[in-house]
């Protein structure tokens, strides 16, 4: 029976596609994954760079360079963009190499992972992400009185002086398998999954996936037009020999979250350059 | 044998010791202590384990009724799902459920009214307490000095006003909401079919941040992006449903009546179209002489043709219809500007938009609303059903003292700055906590609160005159007589002698004021609202820094505003009224907002709202403007005249 | 409670007997210091990094300022060790002593800067336990890199220190002791170039490869910053390494290391900082053509904000002060230009780490962020700052008390003759 779940080879490759012209900004995102993730609950969370959340509802608007009434406003929900570097066969996302403990990992599923108990606190996968994905517990994570009756048994709380991240919810996606294996399904790969903030998302903006499924909805929007990454520069060389001389000089982000949009505002402001 | 000398025993002493501590260290033992010396220091908390279920609930408590999955641990419940949408109330509900300053026990009063100081008392004492008192007032012939103010019309708050009403008074009153501010203005609130509009023209609605029922309008914006309904939002600031919409029309602060009062025009003049409604005649004269289209231009900032323009699609489009209501949770228009763009609506014949009104609930009763009852209202008894009248409504300082004098009674689960200045409050439940006819309650009742419907009707049973209001004895028996909801048959009247005032004071509103240069207008942030959602932690978590960002409340103000005026990113600055001042505030430069205008976000400020939603901030309805309108009784704040400095 | 006040005033006597006024405030002020420092390390080390100004955006702050800062100048130590027992540059030996402590404590602290950096201090083995070792030979992590080259180096230093402590007039009298440290002086080469290998290793990862490998990070990502750190702490360093005994002599106001010695070591750092400067134009030059291009940014718009430009100019100027004062013999024969140019070199390489950190995280991440800003909150400064008052006053106790600068010890046994 052990042989043959060993056998079973990793199919999935865990992705997002979030459409921004659907994205309302009504935070629904947010709350679900503070309430799926047990994050810490402090009296006054409004010294935002040390807020503890794996999801930050960006407010982004293009009065940089726009004037009103030309102006514009989106949000745009950002969790860990799942990094994959250049090769998605051998994933090297910017923060796992970095890690003295091995405390995070990239997994066969695509999804980086962190252990918080393993983490030393020394911030350097921090530093590696530019995606201000990774957020740390400076103070000790708090949740007063009764409010510890809220907290899921997934997820573990973590302690004060290590980093956090998100993990697309991964325990959801073991819950799930073990549920199925309850029922006798051993297959890793028979099992679907919804993260928090996809399956609360009242508009359907966020959509989640396997990537190396070719029939899969979240592959389809990425393969679209509208689909753009955070600020992964690689994505804009449309020249095929350009773009492969580019990766073979320098490793790349290549996020697996997507962002839909028709807004070319957006778009825009998703690079370090200026609106036309 | 040898014997040891004092040399040996020592080396072999010493021996020993090194031996025994490069085992220990090489045994792991210290690491493993440094383990547990880690996990002792930061005393970890570690959730407790139990079985996994799904349990389904309905609110009782929000008026759209979410229904929710809730995924337990054991008795614990630890997430909130739903495949509908749910309300952002609904969606907090575990963070109010396991508050940690949940009220545990019926409280009396101690010290001064706003000094928070209770202490407990049974719920015998206090319902004797109550009804005494209620008894006393009947029995003196002043029934109608009882009043009461609901939060919203769910079955808590059909029930209160049954119950008052069968003591005899008329004073029941309802946080001004759409619902509310419609059914007075037009007779009735309106249904719209957005499902199957094509255009929508919106006055100032925020329509997918919060307004009307939230998870339903969600839903809608879903419909409407995939079948291309056109959206166009007029609206002073860059709001998500301005940027969202095909066509967003600046307007200058407040002046959403105006244009529409420009669109009917061009409506009834170059178009030729005509309203039903009753004294229609009466209402356009008045409108085609007050508001020709060159100084509905001036005020609004729409350009002439851009008006036209609106009003032609507007009218060719084959299932329009038009949004009134200023704001996302907090909902603001006056009767004026309800009327004017109803009959919009009516004169392109629109059939998404239909006049309702339900059985048990009606908004109006000594006075025509909630803030024309405090300006003007007298009472000696007030029950505040999970109602914070003194923290939302513009009025709320004049309340407090005319609370001071009267005995109030609040029903709620948590403290609020209403609740704070009660003689009695009863602990109410989290709608987890409840039950309904379709499931059980998720969670038990925490401590000795109870369900607010059960609350009411033992109230009503514990007096002479009202023992019979009700012909059950247990909340959920109430589900069987929730009020309908029909369409209200009435004939839609332009009431034109009641806001003909009101359209005249646009003039003063608009012109040129050298002491109040700016308007002040307000602005709600995600899952914030106008101010609920402050005392949850995870709504805290979600604030973006250029609303709230390190203790500091963010104000909105345009960037050539700013260099008018010498501002810059992060200063604090005062802003002034009429009315009075707020401190502490401090400036945020984006264009998103027009200019002269200074935008300001609702929700923050309370006074004594737990201590996660307290302190947080200024709340701006202190200052703003507090005209009531005849019609709504409800003041008309969104556009304050404001100067800063 | 009398025995108590007995050994507190020996030890006052001990350490302030016939010192100057002067002398006293400031070793008063480095006192103070340090014991503040003790007060708010058990703040730190038991209530957290959030009596910190650094953040999720800000990850490090002034600490990782002083490791760098350390590290590079403590890279004199290696430098000069190799010159004296490889190369066999015996002028340098009068010096080689103070080096050795100063590289001591450069790492000695370094340590203790990172310990405090660590959000889990007793967790800080776990460096050791688990390694990010990948597949090759080389560790994937930068920090495993330092976990190991750093107490390896330390290790080394110990060693290399111990001849001077053992060296005290006290200790030296006992004949095992005097020969275990006749047999380690004879035995140093061997320390010498194995604490060169590792700190050359060491300066290229603390110094250079902890940034280098950020690939993700345009503002830092340059594959060459790893050499590039070497290079600086090789000419840093040993500017470093002639002003610290400088400045002790004319505080003592006695010749502590002979002006020969200065001479060499000064001329070898001005020498290396010819390279660091070719080297670091090119480096800022492949940052604007080749670097900021690829992350899809513009140099310009990248180094903008509070630490942008101007910290580049500054070190460009201080940058003239070795190459010009250092390399003219004619100026490095005069004390005082010799004294500017090594301080210059000192402040370059400081005002380089500086910018590579201050920089780096307050450039935005997100086009629609702006620059942020960095302000040490009092128990940084205290920390940092308790460092070095720490450090000063290690040195001055050495001094004080050991054999530290041989050169005075002849000198003074030539005067009683």
């Amino acid at each position: 029976m052990k042989e043959k779940v060993k056998e079973v080879k990793m199919k999935r490759r865990w992705g997002m596609a979030i459409d921004l012209d659907k994205c309302t900004g009504c935070g629904k995102c947010s709350v679900a994954c503070n309430q799926e993730n047990n994050m810490p609950i402090f009296e006054d969370d409004s010294d935002v760079p040390k807020r503890v959340a794996f999801l930050e509802l960006m407010k982004v608007t293009n009065d940089r360079d726009a004037k009103f009434p030309d102006v514009k406003t989106a949000y745009l929900p950002k969790m860990c963009q799942m990094c994959e570097g250049n090769d998605p066969k051998n994933p090297n996302p910017p923060c796992v190499s970095v890690c003295p403990a091995v405390a995070t990992d990239v997994g066969d599923d695509g999804v980086v992972s962190q252990i918080w108990s393993r983490c030393i606190g020394c911030r350097y996968c921090q530093t590696a992400c530019p995606y201000e994905a990774r957020v740390f517990n400076w103070w000790k994570p708090e949740y007063e009185g009764s409010f510890k009756k809220s907290l899921s048994t997934d997820v573990s709380v973590a302690s004060r002086g290590t980093v956090v991240k998100c993990t697309f919810c991964s325990h959801i996606w073991k819950r799930e398998r073990d549920a199925a294996t309850a029922k006798g399904i051993l297959d890793i790969n028979a099992v679907l999954y919804t993260p928090a903030c996809a399956g609360t998302c009242p508009t359907g903006a966020i959509v989640f996936g396997d990537l190396n499924d070719h029939d899969s909805e979240v592959y389809k929007l990425t393969q679209t037009d509208r689909a753009v990454r955070l600020t992964n520069p690689v994505d804009d060389v449309k020249d095929a020999d350009k773009k492969k001389s580019l990766l073979k000089a320098k490793q790349f982000t290549n996020p697996k979250v997507y962002y839909l949009t028709s807004q070319q505002w957006l778009r825009d402001m998703m690079r370090f350059k200026k609106n036309s | 044998m040898k014997k040891i000398e004092r040399k040996d025993f020592l080396k072999l002493g010493g021996g020993a010791v090194l031996g025994g501590l490069s085992g220990w260290v090489f045994s792991g033992a210290p690491f493993l202590g440094f383990q547990w010396l880690a996990e002792w220091t930061q005393d970890q908390y570690v959730p407790v384990k139990g079985f996994e279920k799904y349990a389904q609930a309905v609110s009782d408590s929000c008026p759209a009724g979410c229904k929710v999955s809730v995924r337990m641990i054991g008795d614990r419940a630890v997430k909130i799902e739903s495949k509908d949408g749910v309300c952002p109330a609904c969606h907090n509900a575990l963070q109010l459920t396991y508050h940690p300053e949940r009220i545990s026990t019926p409280l009396k009063r101690k010290g001064d009214k706003g000094d928070g100081k209770f202490v407990p008392v049974t719920w015998e004492e206090a319902v004797k307490e109550i009804s005494s008192k209620m008894n006393s007032l009947i029995t003196e012939g002043k029934a109608n000095s009882i009043a009461a103010i609901n939060k919203n019309e769910s079955l808590n708050g059909q029930l209160m006003e049954k119950f008052i009403k069968a003591a005899g008074s008329n004073n029941v009153y309802y946080e001004p909401s759409l619902k509310s501010l419609t059914s007075s203005a037009l007779g009735g609130y309106i249904n719209y079919d957005f499902a199957n509009t094509d255009y929508v023209l919106s006055f100032g609605a925020k329509l997918v941040e919060g307004w009307d029922s939230s998870a339903d309008m969600q839903k809608v914006f879903t419909q409407w992006k995939t079948k291309g309904t056109k959206i166009v939002q007029a609206d002073t600031v860059c709001s998500m449903t301005a940027s969202l919409a095909s066509e967003w029309v600046p307007v200058k602060p407040g002046t959403e009546a105006v244009l529409a009062f420009g669109i009917a025009n061009y409506l009834i003049t170059g178009r030729r179209l005509n309203s039903t409604g009753e004294e229609f005649g009466k209402w356009s004269q008045l409108i085609i002489n007050k508001f020709p289209l060159a100084k509905v231009a001036s005020y609004t900032g729409v350009s002439e043709e851009r008006i036209k323009k609106i009003g032609d699609d507007f009218s060719k489009a084959k299932n329009p219809v038009a949004v009134s209501g200023k704001g996302a949770c907090g909902v603001n228009a006056s009767s004026a500007e309800i009327i004017a763009v109803y009959c919009l609506n009516t004169l392109v014949k629109s059939k998404a938009a239909t006049l309702m009104t339900n059985s048990s609930v009606t908004y109006k009763g000594e006075f025509a609303g909630l803030d024309s009852f405090i300006k003007d209202g007298k009472f000696s008894m007030l029950f505040l059903n999970n109602s914070d009248p003194v923290y939302k409504s513009v009025l709320g300082e004049d309340l407090k003292k005319k609370m001071e004098k009267a005995f109030v009674v609040s029903i709620n689960p948590i403290m609020n700055d209403s609740a704070n200045y009660a003689d009695i409050i009863l602990p109410s439940l989290s709608f987890l906590e409840s039950e309904t006819p379709e499931n059980k309650a998720v969670v038990s009742n925490f401590k000795e609160s109870k369900d607010a419907k059960d609350i009411i009707i033992a109230l009503s049973k514990s007096l002479d005159k009202t023992k019979d209001t009700f012909s059950f004895a247990s909340g959920i028996d109430s589900f069987k007589v929730a009020g309908k909801e029909t369409a209200s048959g009435a004939k839609f009247s332009f009431n034109v002698d009641k806001i003909k005032n009101d359209i005249d004071a646009l003039d003063k509103k608009f012109a040129a004021n050298a002491e109040y240069p700016l308007f002040m207008i307000p602005v709600e942030a995600p899952l914030v609202g106008d101010g609920d959602g402050l005392a949850f932690p995870y709504v805290l978590k979600s604030i973006d820094p250029t609303v709230f960002y390190k203790g500091k409340l963010l104000v909105q103000i345009n960037r050539e505003t700013g260099k008018k005026y010498g501002l810059s990113e992060n200063e604090s600055i005062v802003i002034r009224s009429a009315r009075g001042k707020l401190d502490k505030v401090y400036v945020h430069l984006t264009d998103t907002v027009a200019p002269d205008t200074v935008a300001m976000p609702l929700g923050f400020g309370h006074e004594s709202y737990t201590k996660y939603g307290s302190d947080k901030g200024v709340n701006p309805k202190k200052i703003m403007a507090a005209d009531v309108d005849p019609l709504t009784g409800t003041a008309d704040w969104w556009s304050t005249r404001v100067k800063i400095s | 409670m009398e025995i108590l006040k007995k050994w507190f005033k020996a030890g006052y006597d001990g350490i302030f007997e016939g010192t100057s006024k002067n002398m006293r405030i400031a070793l008063y002020v480095l006192i103070v210091l340090s014991i503040l420092f003790g007060i708010f390390a058990i703040q730190i080390l038991f209530w957290g990094l959030g009596y910190t100004d650094m953040d999720n955006n800000f990850a490090w702050g002034a600490w990782i300022i002083g490791d760098l800062g350390l590290v590079a100048l403590g890279g004199g130590a290696f430098t000069t060790g190799y010159l004296l027992y490889i190369f066999r540059v015996d002028k340098l030996r009068p010096i080689i002593n103070s080096t050795v402590l100063i590289g001591f404590m450069c790492y000695l602290f370094t340590f203790v800067f990172l310990l405090f950096d660590l959000g889990q201090p007793l967790r800080a083995w776990f460096g050791f336990a688990y390694p990010n070792w990948g597949q090759g030979v080389y560790p994937v992590s930068m920090l495993t890199e330092v976990f190991f080259c750093l107490s390896l180096y330390f290790c080394i230093l110990v060693v290399e220190l111990i001849p001077t402590v053992l060296e005290h007039k006290v200790l030296i009298k006992n004949k095992y002791v005097a020969m275990v440290a006749h047999y380690m002086h004879l035995l140093m080469w061997t320390m010498a170039a194995g604490g060169t290998f590792l700190s050359f290793f060491h300066q290229g990862s603390l110094g250079g490869g902890m940034w280098g490998v950020l690939y993700a990070k345009t503002v830092w990502y340059a594959p060459h910053f790893f050499f590039m750190a070497v290079v600086a702490a090789m000419a840093g360093g040993t500017s470093f390494m002639t002003l610290v005994p400088y400045i002790a002599g004319k505080i003592m106001k006695k010749e502590v290391v002979p002006m020969e010695t200065y001479q060499i070591l000064t001329r070898i750092s001005g020498f290396i900082f010819i390279f660091y400067f070719i080297f670091r134009s090119y480096d800022i030059y492949a940052a604007v053509y080749k670097y900021a291009p690829m992350g899809g940014r513009e140099f310009i718009d990248m180094w903008g904000g509070y630490y942008g430009i101007w910290m580049l100019v500054l070190e460009m100027l201080l940058f003239a002060g070795p190459l010009i004062f250092l390399n003219i013999k004619k100026y490095r024969e005069q004390e005082k230009f010799m004294v500017i140019g090594a301080s210059c070199g000192v402040g370059a390489i400081v005002v380089s780490k500086l910018s590579v950190l201050l920089h780096g995280f307050s450039a935005p991440n997100f086009p629609w962020k702006g620059f942020t800003a960095y302000g040490p909150t009092f128990q940084e400064w205290i920390i940092t700052f308790g460092v070095f008052a720490l450090m000063i006053l290690i040195y001055m106790a050495f001094v004080k008390w050991f054999p530290l600068f041989p050169h005075l010890e002849h000198n003074e046994h030539d005067a009683h003759h």
